[in-house]
């Protein structure tokens, strides 16, 4: 039954994507799209009814399926040359020619590693990401299916493109379940380079040149990934003649031994997480079509980095490397914060959140305590559901009104109510207690008690978050004085959004039962009362909850005041008559404060440091 | 939970609004003095409130009512958090939650001085936030522990020896909770100024008086995490507290409004990098 299950996780996104290619009905995409996230759904559900379990399904266990990965550690590097070379990117050769170096290194000149006794270690780490990608990636495809109906009228595109699309975003799905579940670190690395091919391919989707340049950047960056992570690989094999990752984050057999080769491995997260100086090709992302970048924001790409952190963690605690792990993950945590604080732009604002929450899961695995483990799976999880949403949601209005740009999106709450109060409930739920992401962060920043400046770092950045999210939320909901006419919305569009919101609240309320369900031995009991606390808070939000909706429902049939402009209310609205009798008009904007958080000078200044701080995490394991 | 942790967080639910007020007619009948008037009773804060409690006016927005009862309800919980010995990180944050409500009750508004305001209330946060946090992991890393009890039951010396370079970050903390100048920034406490009334010009009536009262329980917890710095016992803790506010009170009259960007750029930072060395020295220790 087991073997099933992971059959269907991997295989069937895979089987289904190729079908996608010779399928041209919208009709029959659509009953495939469904099918297939009714299949991931139910299989993720049964894994975790097993889970925790072994297993070794032949597909990835058998000789064959090794050769396959072998062969992929050569093919995706050649490709990727290919790309490179038609495209004359210097970059995406460059790192190519590495990693084909270093594949032909592995493959000729190591003695091969012993065999992986088993190639399934399904725990709740896998399960978490497993549940991430088969319920919020499956939810993104089914958003994409109206999205990219629309976005082809708009982009005026002459032979429908679709099938492509979707054939590469079901397969992605399949590659990260397998990228989850299999404890062969160079299947891992196969799975890993697929993702980076994935990703390429969808951000240069549209093939305007932006998004060509966006993913070539994407491309050379992964690639750059790929190479610390085959680097890393290699060690390992050299020291320890091992690829099986379930004996690797044993801690006592590092005891004594230089990290490095986990600090490469690190290293390849942070690109995959977009951790700073790495965060330009997941900006670059927002190019493609919204469902790519909620897909690789939410539940798939970036959480490959975190993934392999949260992996590493236990052999991390009370090392050099994972102190500065946490420190670089704590770091990205605030500069990207402040780097979101002084955008206008809606998807970037999004964008560096991600790379901001990434770094706080990231600076949890460096911590490696079981509390702080456990406080980076509910992030990753929360995360997911979190920012998949607010990323439809954003897609949602965009298409409604044509822009994403926070003023332009002001008052959006009278034009699509739906989305934008889902916009603002999934900003809300980014930082307001007792929901996952915070009591996330709360965890966090109690379990960093071993690093000082980690806390300090993390302090400021929470502060940057909150402000950054409530402006967000109050200029969805700002009231104006234009009435507007509502715009028209597809089921398909709303379901998912809807399902996602449900998800994001309940997640958010379950994050002490999620740790339960996941890490039943690694429980936040460490925090004064553990989780104790959260539980009365839920009581005291829902009397909340039914205190305002009550109020709510009194006042929204009362007849508002007129608004008070230090002034009188003249004729026009959104006008008024001034001192010495002058005609006022208002307008109204957010104080973005770009000589504090502008993008340019702030990038440069983070990515230095950045870069200091990641060096520091290789040369201190080098020492 | 036990019925002795129940019977306190009922004491905080009830005595950190009334306390608050209190602190708020002290408030009023010293900065009475220093200006040499005689200034109005102990108790015109509730006055007050019981008068705006019996109006009814318009709202400015459909939501002001509902987010105005949420940072009701999450002021109060920092208030029983703390009195129930929790997690004063979490009192924190559940205090901050009451902040962003109070700033989306304004940015739901139909008023420009109400939009402005939310905007100030937002810097402003963002201004004291940060070294009030770490001010309560110096606090939590010397007494050994973030719940409350364990602060407080921290015998011997005062932490205020060991903390002093938190004092200023507590200090602009509680200027900034209570609406003193110079860092009255968002709501203009004293009238007829620039913004008006800031983030509350769009609140009025009950909603507004509930608002009060949610301020008042804000201003019990930031006084009371005040108070830890001498927590030897409850006598030395009310006059930790009272200093603060006194402190508050003082610089109020002797000083003119501040700018956010000052705010942002010159007081948060220089807190917030003596409040950190006192961070880092408590671990070199």
């Amino acid at each position: 039954m087991i073997d099933a299950y992971i059959g269907l996780l991997v295989l069937w996104p895979v089987a289904a994507g190729l079908a996608s290619l010779g399928l041209r009905g919208q009709a029959a995409r659509s009953a495939l799209v469904l099918g297939t996230a009714a299949v991931l759904a139910a299989a993720a559900v049964g894994l975790a009814t097993q889970a925790p379990f072994t297993a070794s399904p032949a597909f990835l266990a058998s000789a064959t399926a090794l050769h396959v990965a072998q062969g992929a550690s050569f093919l995706f590097p050649a490709y990727f040359l290919f790309v490179g070379l038609k495209e004359k990117h210097a970059l995406v050769i460059g790192f190519a020619l590495l990693q084909l170096g270093l594949a032909a290194f592995g493959e000729f000149g190591l003695p091969a590693p012993a065999v992986v006794k088993t190639a399934v270690v399904c725990d709740g780490l896998s399960l978490a990401l497993v549940l991430v990608v088969s319920l919020v990636g499956t939810l993104i495809s089914v958003f994409a299916l109206p999205y990219m109906r629309h976005h082809e009228e708009h982009q005026g595109f002459k032979t429908s493109r679709q099938p492509q699309f979707f054939m590469i975003l079901l397969a992605f799905l399949g590659f990260m379940n397998g990228l989850a579940l299999t404890n062969d670190l160079h299947v891992f690395s196969a799975f890993y380079e697929a993702t980076t091919l994935c990703s390429f391919l969808l951000i240069g989707h549209d093939r305007t040149d932006e998004a060509k340049k966006s993913g070539l950047r994407a491309l050379w960056m992964n690639s750059m990934g790929g190479v610390f992570l085959h680097a890393g690989i290699l060690l390992i094999q050299k020291q320890h003649g091992l690829a099986d990752i379930q004996a690797l984050v044993d801690p006592a057999l590092w005891a004594g031994l230089s990290l490095l080769p986990l600090a490469l491995l690190g290293l390849a997260a942070c690109v995959k997480a977009a951790q700073l100086p790495f965060q330009a090709w997941l900006l670059g992302a927002m190019v493609a079509p919204t469902p790519v970048s909620a897909l690789l924001h939410s539940s798939t790409m970036v959480k490959v980095g975190v993934f392999l952190c949260l992996r590493l963690a236990p052999v991390l605690e009370g090392t050099t490397t994972g102190r500065l792990l946490t420190l670089a993950g704590a770091f990205t945590f605030l500069g990207a914060s402040a780097l979101a604080l002084g955008q206008s732009n809606a998807k970037k604002i999004l964008a560096y959140s991600t790379a901001a929450n990434l770094g706080l899961i990231i600076a949890c695995a460096g911590i490696g305590t079981p509390v702080a483990i456990a406080a980076g799976v509910v992030l990753m999880v929360v995360h997911a559901a979190t920012k998949g949403l607010l990323f439809l949601c954003v897609g949602d209005m965009e298409q409604a009104i044509g822009s994403r740009d926070l003023e332009d999106l002001r008052g959006m709450i009278a034009k699509t109510p739906v989305t934008a109060l889902a916009a603002a409930a999934g900003s809300m739920a980014m930082i307001l207690p007792p929901l996952g992401m915070l009591a996330g962060k709360w965890a966090t920043l109690e379990a960093a008690n071993a690093s000082p400046m980690s806390m300090v770092m993390m302090a400021v950045g929470s502060a940057l978050a909150v402000v950054c999210w409530v402006r967000f939320t109050g200029t969805l909901m700002s009231g104006v004085a234009v009435a507007a006419t509502p715009a028209p919305t597809s089921s398909l569009s709303t379901g998912p959004i809807l399902t996602l919101l449900a998800g994001t609240v309940g997640l958010g309320m379950a994050a002490p039962w999620l740790n339960a369900m996941l890490l039943p031995a690694w429980q936040a009991f460490m925090l004064p009362d553990g989780w104790a606390l959260l539980p009365p808070l839920f009581l005291t939000a829902m009397l909340a909850w039914i205190l305002g909706m009550k109020v709510l429902g009194r006042q929204s049939a009362a007849k508002l005041a007129t608004p008070y402009l230090g002034g009188l209310p003249s004729a026009a609205p959104g006008s008024f008559v001034g001192a010495l009798g002058r005609n006022w008009t208002l307008s109204e904007g957010n104080e973005y404060a770009t000589e504090l958080f502008g993008e340019a000078k702030l990038t440069r200044i983070a990515g230095v440091l950045a870069s200091v701080l990641l060096l520091a995490l290789v040369g201190g394991a080098l020492l | 939970m036990n019925l002795n942790t129940l019977y306190l967080a009922v004491a905080g639910l009830v005595l950190g609004p009334l306390l608050g007020g209190l602190a708020a007619g002290v408030d009023r009948v010293v900065t009475a003095r220093l200006q040499s008037r005689l200034g109005p009773p102990l108790l015109q804060p509730f006055y007050d409130v019981g008068k705006l409690w019996s109006k009814v006016i318009a709202p400015a927005s459909h939501w002001q009512g509902m987010f105005v009862r949420w940072a009701l309800v999450a002021s109060l919980a920092s208030d029983v958090i703390l009195a129930a010995g929790g997690d004063i990180l979490m009192c924190f944050f559940v205090q901050a939650a009451s902040a962003s409500f109070v700033a989306l009750g304004a940015f739901c508004g139909n008023s420009p001085y109400g939009k402005l305001g939310a905007q100030r209330e937002l810097f402003q946060l963002l201004a004291y936030e940060p070294v009030f946090m770490v001010a309560i992991l110096c606090l939590a890393k010397a007494a050994g522990g973030f719940d409350a009890f364990s602060i407080m039951a921290a015998q011997g010396q005062p932490l205020l020896f060991k903390l002093p370079l938190i004092v200023p970050g507590l200090l602009f903390a509680v200027l900034v909770k209570l609406r003193k100048s110079p860092f009255d920034i968002a709501a203009s406490h004293h009238m007829h100024q620039e913004v008006v009334r800031g983030v509350y010009t769009d609140y009025a009536g009950r909603d507004f008086a509930l608002l009060e009262v949610a301020h008042w329980a804000d201003v019990t917890v930031v006084l009371w995490i005040c108070s830890f710095l001498w927590a030897t016992g409850p006598l030395q803790m009310l006059i930790t507290g009272l200093a603060f506010l006194f402190a508050a009170l003082l610089i109020d009259n002797i000083s003119a409004r501040l700018t956010w960007r000052t705010m942002l750029k010159t007081v948060a930072p220089l807190t917030l990098i003596l409040a950190t060395a006192n961070l880092v020295w408590l671990y070199l220790e």
